[in-house]
């Protein structure tokens, strides 16, 4: 019996009809599995809230597919020849939501809200003074050019612009604010405009019809070609994911952007839906408290690095779906050279001989995971088992997310399997785990010759001279045992077949533009 | 009568504080940070520590606990720190949708409950008793959410009849909201109604064992009348406890419910509170709880001169 003959069969099923509404075909329904926490761009959010404020609000430059940086709102950026002025073009006839025309003066006044710290934009420490890009000064010579200048040179300005976290620096219209200056909602360029919010429930917004276009070819990460082909998209909040599951089948929500990876292969069996699976840059890893009197001896991190399989574990983790990764760079950046499948050696007899001259003898080793994370919970009892077998003593420690990352912001553990969010550009991903444990006790890799390394990754902007530096730096990496890295984030996106072009991407978040529904 | 409620709700006032005080103090305790939580795994410690300031978690935890105090006699009970919203508005916008479901759900399990578990007494020990008691017992063993996601499959999945997911107040549409909360409500009653009836059952066994019952019988009453002048209304009042300690108990917490069913209830609110480590709701959520649970257990006790009236408020 199919879907509609089963309507047809009852009273309740003709109610239900009823109650969809009769444009309930032209709206797109998306499943979030938690609310959005607001719609300021970059300011309270989480990956659920820039997932969906990015809809409604751009910025002059984006990520593109394969995380390169690309204009957006600009139609160019011209770059002086000393790497400190960049000058941004904008494109003609861009319209915010209520009609009015963009123009390099909003570009300014929002620059200015941004750096206010009354904003508390997430991002303006990396603007501000004392930040790696500060930004000395930005001027709009005219109606459609915007000249920002810096301190020093530094090649991540733009892909910190672009950073979804920060809202993509997303340019608003004055009306997206209340009269004493607060947020109120978001009136911005994007391809779809806000209509409601129901807290615990949905989101709903609605196509921008003079939506300014950037290309008409095809979609290119957050940039390229983004019409809205839909009337309306809901995002509705739904917690549980075997309620989740349940609608798509149902057909009451037409995609679920993350299901368990043993959902996989009954939605791609199913004749209604399909999947699609992206890597994202976000990195799975095996962190070692490099301070515990323990593992402060190289030679037993190199052991611990030997004895896993990383290989086997990803792909018994993710049920054959993903595959290990050792590098900080994801497979999918274009620096993710041949000296980046380097990974470690998995030799079980070498780890022995290596605890051996240690002098390890059977030290339990506390091993901190969670649950709410399931595949890092899933890597962490692999992890316990294959340490087991060169002898180690691995003892697992489940806490709830928000203690363990207590635990990891203080430096305090011996051993935690650690989910990090995406970041874009290597040089981001590798700020985030370096530093120094004795200012920063998050910091995972303390090492100063490393960071030196990093440093002109970040000062340099030629790509032959950053590969370089990333290779380096990975040797060093895979040399030193400053932790382990698994994998990256892999997502897997079920949807109903009748959607059209839909597709999971590196940034993990649903994108509803370019995006049909077939009758 | 007007005194005893009084009494009551003054002898309410010292257990609020102490729910107060135990929550402020117990959340604080839990590890966890809500301005690392709320800035996610890249913050750097400046920026955490420049939103603890602005929460004002910096402050000494005494000077935070008269701070919120002063507050909530004021009738301010703060504002979410994950979603800027005051509390209080997001306690009660929340209640409304739990408390609808709870109300029809015990109220329908109390009307199938009691008279079945009073038949099940009478005939005790046959073929319906027997049946009655193993269905309660079943209903009672199956974990809300297991029964909740079976419902969910048979109603939603393989019949199509209801809605898998969504929310829309009745309040808004009746008949489009009835359709939402038609699962949640099923759930809710075949849980409770296991309970009730075992309660219903024992309480009318114990009172048919007595002596006025027999004597009742003997002087030739017709049955019907010794059930419902004697039997009905002393083995009524344990069931009317429970049916409080239930109803008190499932007001604040039908967060499993609410998960599997997409309802934007007050459980729902309180566990993702829990998560997001979001003090303020927290602590008003387990407040406004701990005054249901007195108030019901107050209406209870008052009800119960209807019933029995052995009782008597003064």
């Amino acid at each position: 019996m199919n879907r509609r003959q089963r309507l047809a069969a009852s009273a309740a099923a003709i109610a239900l009809t009823l109650a969809c509404g009769p444009a309930a075909a032209e709206t797109l329904k998306i499943a979030l599995n938690a609310d959005i926490r607001s719609l300021d761009p970059g300011v309270n959010r989480d990956a659920n809230s820039d997932a969906v404020v990015l809809h409604m609000v751009e910025g002059l430059v984006a990520y593109g597919e394969d995380a390169s940086v690309k204009p957006l709102l600009a139609k160019e950026v011209a770059v002086s020849d000393d790497d400190l002025t960049y000058t941004f073009t904008l494109r003609d006839g861009v319209k915010f939501h209520n009609g009015n025309v963009l123009t390099s003066a909003d570009v300014v006044w929002n620059w200015n809200r941004y750096m206010d710290e009354a904003t508390k934009w997430r991002c303006r420490n990396d603007f501000a003074e004392g930040g790696a890009a500060h930004v000395v000064s930005v001027t709009a010579p005219d109606d459609k050019t915007v000249v920002f200048k810096l301190e020093k040179p530094n090649a991540l300005f733009q892909a910190t612009l672009a950073r979804t976290d920060c809202g993509m620096t997303g340019i608003l219209d004055k009306s997206s604010f209340n009269a004493d200056g607060s947020f109120n909602v978001p009136v911005g360029t994007g391809p779809f405009r806000y209509k409601e919010w129901r807290k615990g429930e949905f989101i709903d917004l609605e196509a921008f019809a003079d939506y300014a276009v950037r290309s008409e070819e095809k979609r290119d990460g957050y940039t390229g070609a983004k019409r809205p082909l839909v009337e309306a998209v809901r995002f509705a909040v739904i917690p549980d994911r075997s309620s989740a599951k349940a609608a798509l089948l149902n057909g009451d929500i037409d995609i679920v952007p993350d299901v368990p990876y043993a959902d996989v292969e009954e939605f791609k069996q199913n004749a209604d839906t399909a999947v699609s699976l992206a890597t994202n840059p976000g990195i799975v890893a095996l962190l070692l408290q490099t301070r515990d009197p323990l593992l402060k001896d190289m030679r037993i991190r190199k052991a611990i690095a030997m004895a896993l399989d990383t290989k086997s574990m990803v792909e018994g983790i993710t049920l054959g779906l993903g595959k290990a990764n050792n590098s900080l760079i994801p497979p999918t950046s274009k620096y993710h050279s041949p000296a980046q499948t380097q990974g470690y050696s998995y030799d079980p007899e070498a780890a022995k001989a290596l605890l051996r001259e240690a002098g390890y003898n059977g030290q339990p080793i506390k091993l901190i995971a969670n649950t709410r994370y399931s595949n890092t919970y899933d890597a962490a009892i692999v992890a316990q088992a294959m340490l087991q077998q060169v002898g180690i003593t691995a003892e697992l420690e489940v806490l709830e997310w928000a203690a363990q990352l207590d635990r990891y912001q203080s430096g305090n553990y011996t051993a935690m399997v650690f989910p990090y969010s995406g970041r874009y550009d290597p040089a981001l991903t590798m700020d985030s785990v370096m530093g120094n444990k004795d200012k920063e006790p998050r910091k995972v890799w303390d090492d100063p010759d490393a960071q030196a390394m990093l440093a002109d990754a970040v000062r340099y902007s030629d790509p032959a001279k950053r590969q370089e530096i990333f290779d380096k730096l990975h040797a060093r990496f895979l040399e030193t045992v400053p932790f382990i890295m698994l994998y990256n984030g892999l997502e897997a996106s079920a949807y109903q077949k009748h959607v059209q072009n839909y597709a999971a991407s590196i940034f993990s978040m649903p994108r509803a533009w370019e995006v049909t529904i077939a009758e | 009568m007007l005194r005893f409620i009084l009494s009551r709700i003054g002898m309410a006032v010292p257990t609020v504080f102490l729910v107060a005080v135990v929550v402020f103090f117990l959340i604080r305790l839990v590890p966890g940070d809500p301005a690392a939580l709320l800035l996610g795994d890249m913050a750097s410690p400046e920026s955490v520590a420049a939103l603890r300031s602005d929460l004002g978690l910096d402050k000494n935890i005494l000077t935070q606990f008269a701070i919120w105090l002063t507050n909530v006699f004021q009738g301010d009970l703060g504002t979410s720190i994950t979603t800027k919203e005051p509390v209080a508005h997001l306690v009660i916008e929340r209640f409304k949708v739990s408390a609808g479901i709870v109300l029809v759900a015990v109220a329908l399990a109390s009307l199938a409950a009691v008279p079945a578990g009073f038949i099940a007494a009478l005939r005790q020990n046959s073929k319906l008793d027997l049946t009655l008691v193993s269905v309660a017992a079943l209903l009672l063993s199956i974990p809300t959410f297991w029964l909740g996601l079976v419902i969910l499959l048979i109603f939603g999945l393989k019949l199509g009849w209801l809605p898998v997911v969504g929310y829309v107040s009745v309040a808004e549409d009746p008949s489009r909201g009835l359709l939402y909360v038609l699962m949640p409500i099923l759930t809710l009653f075949l849980h409770e109604i296991g309970v009730l009836l075992r309660m219903a059952r024992a309480s009318a066994l114990e009172v048919l064992r007595l002596d006025y019952i027999t004597h009742a019988r003997a002087k030739g009453l017709p049955e019907r009348t010794v059930l419902w002048r004697h039997v009905f209304p002393n083995a009524f009042a344990p069931t009317l406890t429970l049916i409080g300690l239930v109803l008190g108990n499932m007001l604040g917490g039908i967060a499993v419910v609410e998960t599997v069913f997409t309802i934007p209830g007050l459980g729902r609110l309180l566990v993702d509170a829990i998560f997001g480590r979001d003090y303020p709701v927290i602590q008003g959520c387990l407040l406004f709880i701990a005054v249901i649970y007195v108030l019901v257990n107050l209406i209870v006790d008052l009800c119960y001169p209807l019933f029995d009236p052995r009782v008597k408020i003064t």
